[in-house]
């Protein structure tokens, strides 16, 4: 699970093109949207559309849902973990 | 100059005036607007909008917050209030803070749902829209159709929450400019068209096109939003005849999946507005769907003024019936029409106003876009005027000086500063790093802006860039960020200027004032920014290479040493020597209290 919490990090800072953020400087636990990393909801439909490229997981409209999958790097790991395409 | 149309045609039978939808059939089953669930009826919005009528006027006309998630519980607020004689406002975003600025000068705030609580917690009235249960109000409805003139909605143009111009419009702007879309771009959408959106009806754009347009044209709305292409598309294709109204971020998005193409005969128009939407998107829509997105431009304070599409328009805009245009102070666009709400009122009822676009207008009427005048700009949907961030960052200690911009970041365009630090900023930066110091200014922003106009790159400079008539322009900020976007340790001089240079026969010295921003000082170390050895030996290396007109040929490096750590913000010296045969370069970085490196390069024997 650690490789893909940081595979996940690097993609992140990838996909959204992030300045002077390392895959370090990510707590895994920490907050991704609003709090922490400070991502907002235009990075959220980035994110969603690298994780669904990278990893072949759907990520959709349940706002709920959302909030969960997205908390932090290890909730986004879990889902992937469980949902990615074979 | 164009002639205004005062007369205008109706094309569907079914089209109706908005002022009179609350009076009639309340068991009229004619849909009005669709969800996941199914389909609601206009009979049951009159009775909907009757119950919450009643509820309004029990508890005070004036004006009223409206907060509505779902479309069909914002008409039947808007609706409503227009009913009890009030006025809806509606806030920009959905920050607490501007809920609760903006509340306090209502009687109430209507909600359909989220954030109730928050409304209760905070002691402001509210009122429910029960959507869930079917409208209690017996069989009757309104007596009397909505008055056209009265202040009908609010909308709040800002950059920042709470704050901001009011923009009201009453019934007849929204209904006039309805009547005008149909008659422009009515005609491919059958009377049924199934209306999606992404855009949010609690802007302009959104309200008109995804709400109040087809409600008076009789064509089913979408009242909730997918932004998801993956949900959004498979719901459009189950239709006969679709149409979706987006924005340039979600359509780039869109147009990524490749989805328009399995649309195709059943999507009439894809309409995008909100800002600029690129060229690519635009012919990647085209060749998926075969039609282009209908662009359309306007403004909260004007509501509609033109369209294209770029596969018939090219690149000119074609002002919507209506619509006069004038070049105004600076060849920004003046524009005259029915739908303008605020500026200039004519004796006609028109509203005539100066934007902050600049055009040049062609003899057939049609315009092209020449950039902002003023410095505002977009970022997804929202508007943020420049000027006004930046005053709120020169208003931070750190901050001597600031200016933005906007540049694209993974294909979106998006806020970047450059920041002349105080000496207070100046510690900030040596202490934290690049990284500290815009986090803590992206901190003192986030109070008052949305999270999407937030910077997302920083430049320390020691002084803003100013050309020969001393005016910061966009073209040097944005030179700081294309020469190597972030840390780029293969660029050694990046944050180093060379204060003074001199040439002898055998060598060169150098002055160097090594900046608090250096790239190369993240992460090394936190809290105790030192500028790496290897730095150090690129700064010579480049030296040498300045005396010698290329690169030297290097085959090693002998005696190196670091006695002591050198800090950023100050001045040095560096010297570098070439020794009399030529074999190596003796370099010594110092200055007049310490040595912090010294070595030799060695040069590569040439090969006979």
């Amino acid at each position: 699970m650690e490789t893909l919490e940081q595979e996940i990090k690097e993609l992140i800072i990838e996909a959204l093109a992030l300045e002077d953020v390392a895959p370090v400087d990510i707590e895994a636990e920490a907050a991704l949207f609003v709090e922490g990393l400070g991502l907002d909801s235009i990075d959220a439909l980035e994110l969603a559309m690298a994780l669904e490229e990278r990893y072949g997981v759907q990520i959709g409209d349940d706002p709920e849902l959302n909030q969960q999958i997205f908390a932090s790097v290890r909730n986004l790991a879990g889902f992937v973990n469980e949902n990615r395409a074979p | 100059m164009l002639r205004p149309v005062t007369r205008m045609s109706s094309p569907s039978n079914t089209f109706q005036l908005l002022a009179s939808l609350p009076t009639g059939d309340p068991d009229d089953p004619t849909p009005v607007s669709f969800d996941r669930r199914g389909l609601r009826a206009r009979g049951a919005l009159r009775r909907h909008v009757t119950e919450l009528r009643d509820a309004v006027a029990e508890r005070g006309a004036g004006r009223w917050l409206l907060c509505a998630e779902d479309s069909y519980a914002a008409a039947t607020g808007l609706l409503a209030l227009a009913s009890a004689g009030s006025v809806a406002v509606l806030p920009p975003n959905r920050q607490p803070e501007t809920l609760r600025q903006l509340a306090q000068g209502c009687a109430g705030v209507v909600w359909d749902g989220a954030g109730r609580e928050d409304a209760a917690a905070a002691g402001i009235t509210h009122l429910g829209i029960e959507l869930l249960a079917p409208p209690r109000a017996p069989a009757q409805t309104a007596e009397r159709p909505l008055d056209r003139d009265r202040p009908f909605v609010e909308f709040r143009t800002s950059g920042t929450t709470g704050e901001g111009r009011a923009v009201p419009k009453a019934l007849r702007h929204l209904e006039d400019e309805v009547r005008a879309l149909e008659s422009r771009l009515g005609r491919g959408l059958a009377g049924d068209t199934r209306i999606f959106a992404t855009a949010s009806h609690q802007h302009i754009y959104g309200l008109l096109f995804r709400v109040i347009w087809p409600l008076a044209a009789g064509r089913p709305f979408q009242s909730e939003t997918l932004l998801h292409a993956r949900e959004l598309l498979p719901r459009m294709a189950e239709c006969e005849s679709a149409a979706l109204v987006t924005t340039p971020v979600h359509l780039k998005r869109i147009a990524a999946t490749d989805g328009l193409r399995g649309l195709r005969g059943v999507c009439r128009a894809v309409f995008s507005s909100g800002g600029p939407l690129d060229a690519e998107t635009a012919k990647a829509v085209a060749e998926q769907l075969g039609t282009a997105p209908v662009e359309i431009f306007g403004s909260t304070e004007t509501g509609g003024v033109a369209t294209r599409q770029r596969d018939t328009d090219g690149e000119a805009w074609v002002p919507l019936p209506g619509v006069e245009i004038r070049p105004g102070d600076g060849d920004r666009i003046e524009v005259t029409s029915p739908y303008v709400s605020v500026g200039e009122l004519l004796a006609d009822g028109r509203g005539r106003i100066v934007m902050g676009d600049r055009v040049e207008i062609a003899a057939d009427g049609s315009f092209l876009l020449r950039g902002r005048a003023d410095r505002v700009v977009k970022v997804g949907e929202k508007r943020l005027a420049l000027p006004e961030m930046e005053a709120a960052l020169d208003s931070h200690p750190h901050v001597a000086e600031s200016a933005l911009l906007v540049r694209e970041q993974a294909g979106i365009g998006r806020v970047h500063a450059v920041v002349a630090p105080t000496a207070a900023g100046r510690e900030a930066v040596t202490r934290g790093g690049r990284r500290g110091f815009g986090a803590e200014l992206t901190r003192h922003l986030s109070d008052r802006f949305d999270p999407v106009l937030l910077p997302r790159a920083w430049r320390i400079v020691d002084a803003l860039p100013r050309d020969a008539q001393d005016k910061v322009t966009a073209a040097d900020l944005d030179a700081l960020f294309r020469d190597g976007d972030s840390a780029d340790a293969s660029d050694p001089q990046q944050g180093l200027r060379v204060l003074r240079e001199q040439r002898m026969d055998d060598g060169i010295e150098q002055t160097l004032e090594v900046g608090p921003g250096l790239p190369q000082l993240e992460g090394h170390f936190e809290g105790f920014p030192v500028v790496p050895g290897v730095v150090q030996l690129g700064w010579a290396i480049a030296a040498a290479a300045a005396w010698l007109g290329e690169r030297p040929q290097l085959s090693g490096l002998e005696a190196l040493k670091f006695p002591r750590p050198l800090r950023p913000g100050r001045t040095v010296s560096l010297r570098v020597e070439r020794s009399p045969r030529g074999s190596s370069y003796r370099f010594v970085l110092q200055d007049e209290e310490e040595i912090f490196a010294s070595g030799r390069l060695l040069v590569e024997e040439a090969q006979p």
